[in-house]
């Protein structure tokens, strides 16, 4: 029943499945190891149906054989792809996990044109006929993976250029490009003498400049402001200092996102060396303010003197468990310079009557503080 | 006999099955009929069309501008189109000529209805921003949503309410002065919310992590029922709320009553075991401001524990409202409920600020409530089917009391005044 080559792969894969599952019992499945003696059993079994399938490319031998097993299998250039993506996953299990996806892809996308071609070759001895099986079979696959992958590199080239240029040429970039494919498909759709030639030679020279200048952008980086950010790595807890100390650390544009300016309950301000808060209903300025209890409160922390500031959130103190003692909850922001924002959220569970000490908002540097009555 | 004459039996079965046809006609003859008589109804506290208040007539003058027209249109346009339908019915007649391709009926068609939306929008853009005005403000209150009730406070240091020296925690029914432009700070603790009293003001989303704000403003003493009208879980059909509407000296009375320090049972009473029992059972997640341990030791509730969207209504002042469990249920009997409800505008105040006294509380509702809270309201309280929200409570569970617990805790609710 089975060939000597399928045999052979129906053992390997086997016998690589009882040790994938051994090793990742013993050591572990998040361990490459596990990933690569799967992408073993995943192999093997697929070559494994392949061989047992095609009668180990022994046509003579299969019962049902006829011409067309029996005639030359025209030219493909689907093994090779099969062999790519093979090659990619490996490369990829060494190097980067993006090329291990990417591997698979094409392994499975290889593998599946294959073997409909290898189906469809056995349809007839017309090849002409077993073309027109395969498209039929295929095509409906065919073109949405095509224009996927399409979509895919258009979508990542063009995101590539506008990471790299700056903020505000980006949407006029965005702009011409949206009308040029506006009035490019227009032309298409409408004039007729702008077919054939001239519609082949705008998009495959739209599609090279694109892929041109996106690679360009690509390699020339992110804009520096988005570089600047990733480097000084803001949101760590290790650069969050909360005291009066300079750092480097700090998103200058944290309250630019949009939840910031649209959900605060208050905004808190350091003017002329004083504190004090505002709040949409109030028309003074206020040294207390009241927020529900057990919900996120977001608040603008807005620096108007020219020193640079934070806003140190002190949230009372909690006992954890195990421990008899209290340590002292807080959050902060970052640094603002002059009329610069920052934003801060924070949840506090517990009413102020909870604490022995009244919840504040304080300004390093700056007398005064900002009650936060809980209820 | 004729075999193929119909008997007398076969005509009247003949008779008595309708058609599909008739049948969706008759279904949608009695729905438009059903629609109407609604329109009759009496006792409508969520009636849109009822403005009792300056934000809820600005809608009313809009719904009287717009409504006319869009009847017009509506009517006009399912006019032309039965007569279309009728007049052109396939007959086998030749195709009438078309309108395709003949500017000017293009034009005309598209200006009219530009011009229709340029005098609609004109009067609902005016409406929007006057509905959307803050800086008249005069009293805040935050109102934070939660599955399935409503939680008020009154923030401290509020111009004009003074008298408002702590901040005071209420659910259920929110207490406003007559005349008194309020803003509501909404949000929520769990998922989308969304808050409207019909006879006031339209609706507003009360979203998780935002504070969108909608302005109050009653024009006489009363209640105005409300309901949550964004689809938020289980309970949301029961996700109710009132807002009474108080004179300014009735309102301070309230506020004075709020801010009343606790004061314990007297010892040895069924009200002092219930306080016990209270704070055995209830005070991990409901808070009592005031309330101390055995130790004298002030008791902190921690709802974040035990419930998913980390609170629990504050029962400090219970009695003082007339509705319990996300206004679902009234703490007062019928006798006593009609008495508030049905109050003039001169008595109305006197009748509320009673709050829930003994002879009108509702033993049966509070009972059943203490007895098994979700056979009376759908929650997710099955300690069995709380996986997704690792072990907490959305709702409160089935405490499992006994009739003697139960019956001291009701001892001690009431004296919660």
């Amino acid at each position: 029943m089975f060939t000597p080559g399928s045999r052979y792969f129906v053992g390997l894969t086997g016998l690589s499945l009882v040790v994938a599952v051994l090793y990742m019992f013993f050591v572990g499945s998040a361990d490459l190891g596990a990933v690569a003696l799967f992408g073993l059993v995943a192999t093997g079994g697929t070559i494994a149906g392949f061989s047992f399938y095609t009668r180990d490319g022994d046509a003579a031998s299969v019962d049902e054989a006829t011409d067309a097993a029996i005639a030359p299998a025209p030219a493909s250039f689907w093994p090779i792809v099969f062999a790519l993506g093979a090659a990619l996953i490996l490369v990829g299990l060494a190097t980067n996990p993006v090329v291990f996806v990417l591997g698979l892809a094409v392994l499975l996308g290889g593998g599946l044109e294959w073997a409909i071609q290898d189906w469809a070759d056995r349809a007839s001895a017309d090849s002409a006929f077993n073309s027109f099986v395969r498209d039929r079979a295929i095509s409906a696959l065919d073109y949405p993976g095509l224009a996927a992958v399409g979509l895919g590199i258009v979508a990542f080239f063009f995101s590539r250029i506008m990471l790299n240029v700056s903020k505000s040429a980006a949407p006029i970039i965005f702009i011409v490009v949206a009308a040029a494919v506006l009035v490019v498909g227009s032309l298409i759709g409408t004039r007729s003498s702008f077919r054939g030639a001239p519609r082949n030679l705008t998009i495959v020279g739209g599609a090279v400049a694109l892929l041109v200048i996106g690679s360009v952008a690509g390699f020339g980086g992110e804009r520096h402001e988005l570089k600047v950010v990733a480097e000084e790595k803001p949101y760590e807890v290790a650069n969050r200092e909360c005291g009066a100390e300079a750092s480097a650390h700090y998103d200058h544009h944290a309250s630019n996102a949009v939840a910031a300016k649209s959900g605060i309950i208050a905004t808190i301000i350091v003017e002329d060396g004083s504190l004090y808060a505002q709040m949409v209903g109030f028309p003074t300025k206020l040294h207390s303010i009241t927020v529900p209890r057990s919900n996120n409160t977001n608040i603008i922390f807005r620096n108007k003197d020219s020193e640079e500031h934070r806003l140190v959130a002190n949230l009372g103190a909690v006992k954890p468990k195990g421990s008899e003692v209290a340590v002292p909850v807080g959050t902060c922001t970052q640094l603002a310079g002059k009329n610069q924002d920052q934003f801060m959220t924070f949840n506090i569970p517990k009413p102020s009557i909870s604490q022995t000490k009244p919840y504040t908002l304080t300004v390093p540097g700056v007398a005064g503080a900002i009650e936060v009555i809980v209820p | 006999m004729n075999a193929d004459k119909p008997t007398t039996t076969e005509k009247t079965v003949e008779t008595k099955v309708k058609s599909p046809r008739r049948r969706v006609l008759a279904m949608i003859a009695g729905a438009t009929g059903a629609a109407f008589l609604a329109g009759c109804a009496k006792n409508a506290p969520q009636d849109t069309f009822v403005p009792k208040g300056e934000n809820a007539h600005k809608i009313q003058t809009l719904q009287n501008i717009v409504f006319p027209i869009a009847g017009v249109v509506g009517v006009l346009v399912l006019a032309l189109a039965a007569y279309i339908f009728v007049k052109f019915k396939d007959r086998g007649q030749a195709i009438p000529s078309q309108a395709h391709g003949k500017p000017v009926v293009e034009i005309v068609l598209t200006i009219i209805p530009a011009l229709i939306l340029t005098v609609v929008g004109v009067f609902t853009f005016r409406t929007v921003f006057d509905l959307a005005e803050t800086q008249d403000t005069q009293l805040v209150i935050n109102v934070t949503g939660q599955q399935w009730w409503w939680e008020y406070d009154y923030p401290t240091a509020q111009q004009g309410f003074e008298n408002i020296k702590t901040p005071i925690i209420t659910s259920g029914q929110l207490v406003i002065p007559v005349g008194t432009k309020v803003l509501l700070r909404e949000t929520s603790r769990d998922v989308i919310h969304s808050y409207w009293i019909p006879a006031l003001n339209g609706k507003k989303d009360a979203v998780p992590g935002r504070i969108h704000l909608l302005r109050l403003e009653a024009d006489k003493p009363g209640i105005y029922a409300g309901q949550c009208t964004e689809f938020c879980g289980l309970s949301h059909a029961n996700m109710r709320m009132e807002a009474v509407a108080l004179s300014r000296a009735d309102f301070d009375k309230w506020v004075a009553n709020q801010q009343k320090e606790y004061a314990s049972p007297e010892a040895g009473t069924l009200a002092a075991a219930g306080e016990t029992t209270f704070i055995n059972q209830c005070s991990r997640c409901h808070q009592v401001n005031g309330l101390k341990d055995a130790n004298g030791k002030v008791i902190i509730s921690a709802p974040d524990e035990n419930v998913w969207a980390g609170a629990a209504p504050n029962l400090s002042h219970l009695m003082s409202r007339t509705t319990f469990a996300g206004a679902m249920f009234d703490l007062v009997t019928d006798k006593c409920r009609k008495e508030v409800w049905n109050a003039d505008s001169d008595a109305f105040g006197a009748a509320y600020l009673k709050g829930t006294t003994e002879s009108c509380l509702n033993v049966k509702n509070l009972r059943a409530w203490l007895r098994n809270a979700p056979a009376m309201k759908p929650m997710y309280s099955d300690p069995a089917k709380l996986a997704k929200t690792g072990g907490k409570y959305r709702g409160m569970p089935n405490l499992g009391l006994t009739e003697d617990d139960i019956d001291k805790l009701v001892a001690y609710l009431t004296t919660l005044k």
